[in-house]
């Protein structure tokens, strides 16, 4: 790959910088987080999409973890999917999420993968998705305003398109402090052990109190255009005690919601068995955690 | 992946000024300038923005030692340390650098002094091919400094990311583990202890008497010694052809036919030729009549097609430009027009009556057939007339991909008086490269030097003439300046040459204790659009199934076809895997419906050494069942089979292979393998010239110690030359597992020859009877008086200074061998191996996800003569086996379109899929081979396929008979098992 003689790097110190360059440009301009979406196209092609590339590494703005007064985990976007392994504010507040990363591609695809672009290159089969969905997260968006705040689940708008306009940028993940009592898992079949694309996904929280579930969040990947949340399965459980029964039917309605395609990777028949399978053991393992000592929401 | 990022569409032209706002911006060319830390030193640098780090290393700072194998982030050979993480360097972008600090395999290791984990690597044999070890490194340094004493877990989670088709992940994993354990000790070629010696197990009753009386008996071979290119591929020092950077070079590139059958209108060039840096265009027209191949009978490729594009990818022209991507822009601007026609894309419909006929224009092709194989021995009607136990079954073996990790390389330069071409080439097969090139462009092979650099992996994928090849050729002529073309991951899978489709039709019959009484056996193979090495492998397929177990009426009737997909060749094991596994499948089935155990009915019909097999193959040296029993032992089967639980099972395949084939693939009287050896002037070493072709197999390393063995002086004392045919004598290469046979028999003449001289001198100086003398470990010794001798290198001095030049020459070529009837001379060979191997899975019933636990492996390779390259092989094998019984097909969609010519939907074995492997050998000589030796690289991968899917069958009832067996089929197996 070498020179495409239009193409200029930018490097804004600010996000206001970003963001203003960003509206100026257009569609002209892409951001560059990790590049780990938009290298390899580039490199087949010789080229890289656009004409300006703004470059988001010196924006600390878009960098950390921490933790905001109400208790929600503000996760920056240019956190790279090897630092949500190690990160103790993860590790402590929701393991899920760090445990998803490290089923995500291989270690030197992680330190240079972020959270933003997980979801702003809006693909199929991203893992952090579903996974976020289940945890009720919103994505902070900076424009020219206001931060505002978008829950996940509207933020993709359809395969490769999210609600960004120009001129905006994804500045972190935000997840709310997770209800007591809830626990929380990833489900994901890939046809490979090492560094291999999900074929499907199925991520659940569910919030168990008194031996009851007050409430289930199941999220599928890799199965649909965009990873959507099954309300079907909140419907089926809600109110109800955890039971063997009851999981598999609301897997099976999980199983119904997806809307898999045949690719490369697997026939939609085999995902929809699969959504089945792994949305049984998603539950299983989620009320488990939900009754374990240390859930989440209970720390 | 195929659905990538989200992309802004571009729509307007010039650049905005003023957008930058005090930020930094790149200057009007785009060039950026950066400060970068590289290996501890600070560069400043202007770069494109598009650059990426990989390039930045490899192109512009000639760190070469940084491999690239999929520009995709799939295979981690581009690792680098970026501010001391790890990364895929092929995704990062140079000017994202400023300010950074990276590591590459050159920054490691102290002035000069290597890295404690590179010597771990060296002594545990953790290297085969070498192109994954520089990011396999960087990824394992990055781990211990983060963690010095890292758990199996942890190693396999931070080298997931790195690919190894070589499969060294066993060896990998204990390198790390015992890093440490090496930093204080000088780098010597001691093996760690675990292959210090020949590995052997318990030998049965009848054990080769010969390999008894010659245990102990040798200083080099057999006992363990590290690789002879350890510590380059180690450091990053070994050079791959993509690697040399000749001046002056530019760069070449291939356009490919859009669609998979076609007429070839009309070919307009002069957009492409008007783009400024663009040298040269060629096209059908410019290149050669003369037709090439593998099969002289069968040569049915143009260097770049006349009229007829035959499969998506077929050649139409070639451009030479000043870098890649102004020949890629070159590509895009030839303008092509077809007339397209029907295409067809599986070898059934092709044979039809109403098919579209790919090579109209050759009789000898017409009904699409390309090879036709009808062989009859014995009497099978009668024979499955008195049989007790007939079963008759389809298999199907797919499309699987060699996949080596160093894609495709070709440098060509003319020299001399411009009538000398030299040309460096990623092949396996110097000579029948060299052959073809004279051959088709008309230049005597006395004026083609063919150098080959290391080889980053081949698995028969490299052992022919390639596209590149020629076209390099043709273009460095043209634009007068090197040449230099490499194969994108893509383009070498579009290429392909990978195994043929067979879908096989097998049919035994058994009498009541369960021998065999009769085989039928028809395959049809998808051969592609061209000949490639099709007609070997159609014969293979059926000439290797009477090797293992002994029967006397057997038919074969092989059918190869051509479609307009690429054109299958030779992969390891070449035609005889699918066979093997559908024979290994069915025979344990049978073994089950006459409740006789699996081990029990391949001890019943097991080979017997000096046999005439019915298709008269001459089996010498054969201790088949000596594996058998080892593998039953070592694999504990007979504690676990029909005892473990529903979803894990047991099961047995067997397998063996040629140790050279019998004849080349050209008629030609020249010796099949050849060396020189020059002893040093002042005696202290010898160097071994051979043209064999070290691939990752470890060939020059047991070459050398051969050498050294035959001479009488220490393995460090051998050096060995470049392949170059202006260097080394012709060498047919490494296909066929021959060359530690054929060119260790060549070297070991070689070697007596020159030691001859030594030793004449070395008895004027003793005053004795040179033949009363013996030579071992740098010394010269009467034999029955050993206190009077001489230093082996003042021998050696003296015979130069005597005589001149000590050479020693050698040559090795395999008897007359093979029947009387046509296609004989396909799985002749001087010897043959045999393998067996337990595989232990566990089969999830929910997702059909299979994990291959354990493979226990025993082989008789003759001679071992390095332990540490056998176990290599077999591990790699065994590693290789899994991949290809579960997860590999190349897929094509209906328009003949290749779906995954990549590493991330094409899946190779990761680390993570690496099973626990026992690998023994069994105490066996043979003949002919030198010291007793025979093969290893092929044979071991033979029995895996078949254990693995008798393993999964154990595990849960399904008999999966089409490979890959995905978790989609042994879900579908289940369902149909619970309905039934
Ligand atoms: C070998 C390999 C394996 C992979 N495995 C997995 C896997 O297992 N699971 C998975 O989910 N994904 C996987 N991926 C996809 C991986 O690239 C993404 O998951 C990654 O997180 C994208 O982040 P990035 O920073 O590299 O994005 P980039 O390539 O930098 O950007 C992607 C897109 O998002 C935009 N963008 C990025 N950040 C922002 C922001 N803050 N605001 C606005 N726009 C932004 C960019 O403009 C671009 O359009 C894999 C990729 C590779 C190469
Ligand atoms: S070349 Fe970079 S990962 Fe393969
Ligand atoms: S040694 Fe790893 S790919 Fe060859």
């Amino acid at each position: 790959m070498t020179v495409t003689a239009t193409l200029q790097h930018h490097r804004p110190r600010t996000l206001a910088e970003a963001c203003e360059l960003g509206r100026e440009l257009g569609a002209r301009a892409v951001y560059l987080a990790g590049g780990t979406e938009l290298v390899p196209p580039a490199n087949v092609a010789g080229r890289l999409p656009g004409e300006h590339l703004i470059s988001l590494r010196e924006l600390d703005a878009l960098r950390g973890v921490q933790q905001e007064a109400d208790g929600t985990l503000r996760v920056g976007a240019m956190t790279t999917l090897a630092e949500l392994t190690r990160e103790p504010l993860v590790a402590e507040h929701c393991p899920a999420l760090a445990e998803t990363a490290r089923l995500m591609a291989g270690e030197q695809v992680r330190t240079l993968a972020t959270v933003g672009g997980n979801f702003c290159a809006a693909v199929a089969c991203a893992d952090l998705p579903p996974v976020c969905l289940a945890l009720e997260a919103t994505l902070a968006v900076q424009g020219a305003g206001e931060e505002r705040r978008v829950p996940v689940e509207e933020f993709i708008r359809g395969p490769r398109r999210t609600v960004l306009q120009p001129g905006e940028l994804l500045t972190a993940l935000c997840i709310p402090p997770q209800p007591k009592g809830s626990g929380t898992t990833t489900q994901r079949f890939s046809l490979r052990r090492g560094n291999a694309l999900a074929v499907a996904s199925v991520c659940a929280r569910l919030t168990v109190e008194n031996g009851q579930i007050r409430e289930a969040r199941l999220a599928l990947g890799a199965v649909a255009p965009v990873p959507r949340l099954v309300p079907a399965v909140h419907e089926l459980l809600a109110g109800k005690p955890a039971d063997a029964a009851l999981f598999e039917t609301a897997a099976q309605a999980a199983s119904e919601a997806a809307q898999p395609i045949s690719d490369v990777r697997a026939s939609a028949a085999f995902r929809h068995q699969l959504v089945q399978r792994l949305a049984k053991r998603a539950l299983e393992e989620a009320v488990q955690r939900a009754s374990a000592p240390t859930t989440e929401g209970a720390a | 992946m195929n659905d990538r990022a989200a992309v802004p569409q571009v729509n307007g032209k010039a650049a905005p000024s003023g957008a930058s706002n005090g930020a930094t911006t790149s200057n009007e060319l785009g060039s950026v300038l950066i400060r970068v830390n590289v290996n501890g030193v600070p560069r400043s640098l202007a770069v494109p923005p598009t650059l990426t780090l990989k390039n930045l290393l490899r192109e512009e700072l000639a760190l070469t030692g940084t491999k690239g194998g999929c520009e995709a982030g799939d295979c981690g050979s581009c690792t680098v340390l970026l501010d001391g993480e790890p990364v895929t360097s092929c995704l990062v972008l140079a000017v994202e650098l400023d300010g950074r600090e990276v590591r590459t395999v050159e920054g490691l290791g102290d002035h000069g002094e290597l890295h404690p984990l590179q010597k771990s690597f060296i002594k545990h044999g953790a290297l085969q091919c070498g192109y994954c070890i520089p990011g396999m490194m960087m990824s394992a340094v990055a781990l211990i400094e983060r963690n010095p004493e890292p758990s199996e877990a942890e190693i396999v989670e931070a080298l997931a990311g790195n690919l190894c088709r070589c499969g060294t992940y066993p060896r990998i994993i204990k390198a790390i583990q015992s890093w440490r354990d090496f930093a204080e000790t000088p780098l010597d070629t001691k093996p760690h202890p675990d292959d210090e010696h020949a590995p052997a197990g318990e030998a049965r009753n009848g054990k080769s008497a010969e390999a008894l009386r010659l245990r102990g008996r040798h200083a080099v071979v057999t006992e363990g010694v590290t690789r002879y290119d350890g510590p380059d591929k180690v450091s990053g020092r070994a050079v791959y052809t993509a690697d040399i950077q000749l001046p002056g070079t530019v760069h070449g590139k291939i356009l490919g036919s859009p669609i998979a059958h076609g007429i070839i209108r009309r070919l307009d060039t002069s957009k492409a030729e008007a783009i400024p840096g663009v040298l040269a265009v060629i096209t059908g027209k410019d290149v050669p009549d003369t037709k090439y191949g593998v099969s002289p009978a069968r040569y049915d490729e143009h260097v770049l097609a006349k009229e007829r594009v035959r499969y998506v990818g077929d050649e139409v022209a070639a451009v030479a430009a000043v870098d890649e991507a102004t020949a890629q822009q070159a590509l895009a601007a030839i303008d092509v027009e077809y007339e397209e026609l029907p295409a067809v894309f599986d070898a059934e419909s092709a044979i039809q009556p109403d098919a579209p006929q790919i090579h109209p224009e050759t009789p000898r092709f017409a009904g699409n057939l390309n090879t036709v194989v009808e062989w009859d021995f014995g009497d099978i009607d009668a024979a499955f007339e008195n049989s007790h136990l007939v079963r008759e079954k389809r298999f199907v073996g797919n499309r699987t991909y060699q996949s080596p990790l160093e894609p495709h390389a070709t440098i060509a330069r003319w020299e001399h008086h411009g009538e000398r071409l030299t040309i460096w080439s990623s092949t396996q097969t110097p000579h029948y490269l060299q052959k073809q090139l004279s051959r088709v462009l008309g230049l005597e092979m006395g004026n083609i030097r063919v150098i080959r650099p290391a080889v980053g992996g081949g698995f028969g994928v490299k052992a022919e003439v390639t596209p590149l090849d020629l076209c390099a050729a043709i273009l460095a002529k043209r634009v007068g300046r090197p040449v230099k073309m490499c194969y994108s991951r893509e383009e070498m899978v579009r290429h392909f040459r990978g195994r043929h489709k067979q879908t096989i039709d097998l049919k035994i019959g058994l009498d009541r204790e369960g021998r065999i009484q009769a085989v039928h056996h028809r395959v049809l193979l998808d051969g592609g659009a061209y000949t490639s090495y099709g007609v070997i492998t159609a014969y293979y397929a059926g000439s290797m199934l009477p090797t293992l177990y002994r029967f006397e009426n057997y038919r074969y009737e092989g059918k190869r076809v051509f479609t307009n997909l690429p054109a299958c060749g030779a992969f390891r094991g070449h035609g005889v895997p699918q066979p093997r596994f559908a024979f290994e499948s069915l025979l344990d089935d049978m073994a089950h419906e006459l409740g006789i155990d699996p081990f029990e009915i391949r001890m019943r019909n097991a080979m017997e050494p000096n046999t005439r097999t019915i298709n008269a193959l001459d089996i010498s040296s054969c201790e088949f069942r000596a594996t058998l029993e080892q593998a039953r032992q070592r694999s504990g089967w007979t504690e676990k089979k029909g005892k473990l639980k529903r979803g894990k099972g047991i099961g047995v395949g067997c397998g063996g292979f040629v140790s050279g084939a019998g004849y080349p693939i050209y008629r030609s009287n020249f010796p099949h393998s050849n060396a020189l050896i020059r002893v040093h002037e002042d005696g202290h070493a010898a160097t071994l010239h051979i043209a064999a072709s070290e691939i990752g197999q470890g060939s020059d390393t047991v070459l050398v110690q051969i050498a050294a063995e035959e001479l009488g002086i220490p393995y460090e004392r051998v050096w060995l030359v470049e392949c170059d045919s202006t260097l080394a004598p012709i060498d047919l290469g490494s296909y066929s597992s021959r060359v530690t046979l054929m060119g260790g028999n060549a070297v070991k003449m070689a070697a007596a020859d020159a030691k001859a001289k030594v030793l004449q001198a070395a008895a004027r100086k003793l005053g004795c009877d040179p033949h009363g003398l013996t030579a071992r470990e740098g010394r010269i010794y009467i034999a029955e008086h050993e206190e009077v001798g001489m230093p082996w290198h003042e021998a050696a001095h003296l015979a130069f200074c005597a005589n001149g030049p000590v050479i020693g020459t050698g040559h090795y070529s395999p008897p007359e061998l093979g029947g009387d009837f046509k296609g004989s001379a396909v799985g002749t060979s001087p010897a043959y191996s045999f393998s067996t191997a337990v595989a232990e899975v566990s089969v999830d019933l929910e997702t059909g996800y299979v994990t291959v636990e354990r493979i226990t492996d025993s082989s008789d390779a003759g001679t071992v003569i390095n332990p540490v390259t056998f176990h290599g092989q077999v591990e790699g094998s065994a590693i290789m086996g899994i991949g290809e019984a579960l997860t590999e097909d190349t897929l094509f969609d209906e328009q003949g379109k290749l779906k995954n010519g990549n590493l991330h939907d094409y899946l190779i074995p990761s680390i993570a899929e690496t099973p626990r492997i026992d690998t023994t050998a069994v105490e066996s000589f043979e003949p002919r081979g030198p010291f007793g030796a025979k093969e290893i690289g092929e044979g071991s991968l033979l029995p895996i396929v078949g254990a693995i899917a008798n393993a999964i069958y154990d595990a849960c009832g399904v008999r999966v008979t089409e490979l890959p067996i995905t978790p989609e089929k042994i879900l579908a197996g289940l369902e149909q098992n619970a309905t039934a």
